[in-house]
């Protein structure tokens, strides 16, 4: 009986040491910050000084506003001064073809590779690196014709009316003057030349862009 | 003297607060620094989100969403029209879709979590780094891997000095999956077979990616042939940051 209880004292510690160590030694790890501890509870602040200040901070909340924004509207009207407003809409077709004046910059390397990075940010998603629409999103989603850039139909378009499509978006696709700035466009215009492999006209008459816009319209 | 339980009472009892005490020692010491208490914080988002998704398997680029950042201080979280301008198509029925679609209907934002957060009296400025050619994920980690964004790095000042002193070891070169404007043409055909650099990639394929995709421009190399046209920012030569006081703090 006395032998029983002296080996699972002797026993019993073993498992407790090996135990002890191996949390020891996953507690020093993650306070030496080697093993991240995952959590969705936001971090404690023990001394919070001036973290937070009463202060309006881009895209964060309010509780000055009624509707809890810190970013007002705009005033009706009012535009932020350097930025532009593309004032044609998706429809004004005839319109783009004299009012995008293709302001030649010099294409240097450093403008086409610019055209290339823009390129790739906003237009690849759906078009392709090589504006051939092999896209993964492309893969991925159930879109309906989304158009091959290199085609013929797509390469006679002028640079005004690609302008427009960009600035005022065309079917499914949406404007992108928000997020791209007039410079860049002809900057991707100018790239996009070179993916088709045509020089491109600035600008076409009126009725050959519409009989361009009855073939590209058929996507919807 | 006193009886063998007592004496055993004692030794157990002090052990257990010795290592108690150690405990709370160590967390208030360690737990209280951003690398550990800031460090993995995965907060739950209204709409979830996968990173993985867009920027991995679709390979979205940083910036389509995030655009902006190179002429920002502050990195923008996309508006709901930037959600919609996909998913008016697809997945448009989707139930994990329905904040998004009932906040573009009326008008209002949708109510991110925030997660990377530096004090209110730093000011960190996108714009500046982006432009000097640092990558998205030096300081946001693998966010293409990521299901759920977690933050990835402790946002401390010393983490930002340390990089501010030591750069060349820390930061790292722009990947174009970030959308970065290095000045530099990119074979394109080199980069739909490498798909990025997004995940990790075999030897053999490192060996036929490096000289395109990581060009020389990094850090303490010659500046990119950049050339002022006025509605490009222009990109920077990185190399070590500034460590005056007003820099961050004004």
């Amino acid at each position: 009986m006395a032998q029983s209880m002296s080996d699972t004292n002797r026993k019993l510690p073993i498992l407790w040491i090996v135990l002890g160590a191996a949390a020891s030694v996953f507690i020093v790890l993650v306070l030496w910050g080697k093993i991240t501890w995952f959590s969705d509870q936001a971090p404690v602040e023990f001394l919070p000084n001036m973290d937070h200040q009463f202060k309006a901070i881009p895209q964060s909340g309010s509780k000055f506003f009624s509707d809890g924004r810190t970013q007002r509207d705009p005033m009706e009207g009012t535009v932020a001064r350097g930025s532009t407003v593309y004032p044609l809409g998706m429809g004004d077709v005839d319109k783009a073809e004299s009012f995008n004046v293709n302001p030649h910059l010099e294409k240097t390397e450093f403008l086409m590779s610019r055209g290339q990075n823009r390129f790739n940010v906003f237009c690849s998603p759906c078009h392709g690196y090589d504006a051939k629409s092999n896209s993964k999103v492309v893969e991925r989603g159930p879109w309906p014709g989304i158009p091959d850039l290199t085609r013929e139909q797509t390469a006679a378009l002028s640079n005004a009316r690609i302008f427009h499509i960009v600035s005022a978006g065309q079917n499914l696709m949406p404007s992108y003057a928000d997020k791209i700035s007039p410079t860049d466009r002809w900057a991707i215009i100018y790239y996009l030349r070179t993916l088709q492999g045509v020089e491109g006209t600035d600008s076409n008459a009126p009725t050959v862009a519409a009989s361009n816009s009855s073939t590209t319209g058929s996507a919807q | 003297m006193f009886s063998r339980r007592f004496d055993m009472g004692v030794k157990v009892g002090g052990a257990v607060a010795g290592t108690v005490a150690l405990c709370v020692f160590l967390i208030g010491y360690f737990g209280v620094r951003n690398d550990v208490a800031d460090v993995g914080y995965r907060p739950q988002q209204p709409v979830p989100f996968s990173h993985k998704v867009h920027a991995g398997y679709t390979q979205i680029s940083c910036q389509y969403c995030h655009a902006g950042v190179e002429v920002s201080g502050h990195s923008p979280v996309p508006s709901v029209q930037t959600c919609m301008n996909c998913h008016t198509v697809v997945r448009n029925e989707s139930p994990k879709l329905k904040l998004v679609r009932d906040n573009y209907e009326k008008g209002t934002p949708i109510e991110w979590v925030r997660i990377h957060k530096v004090p209110d009296y730093a000011h960190f400025n996108h714009s500046r780094h982006i432009r000097a050619q640092i990558d998205c994920k030096s300081c946001h980690g693998p966010v293409e891997e990521m299901g759920v964004v977690s933050q990835y790095k402790s946002l401390s000042m010393g983490w930002c000095l340390d990089c501010h002193r030591n750069p060349e070891q820390r930061i790292v070169g722009a990947r174009p999956i970030s959308g970065i404007f290095t000045g530099m043409k990119i074979d394109q055909k080199n980069m739909m077979d490498s798909t990025f650099l997004y995940k990790p990639l075999r030897a053999a394929q490192i060996a036929a990616v490096q000289p395109v995709v990581v060009p020389s421009y990094g850090f303490g190399q010659s500046p990119v042939p950049a050339q002022q046209v006025h509605g490009i920012p222009q990109p920077k030569q990185a190399g070590v940051g500034p460590e005056n006081c007003s820099s961050c703090h004004y």
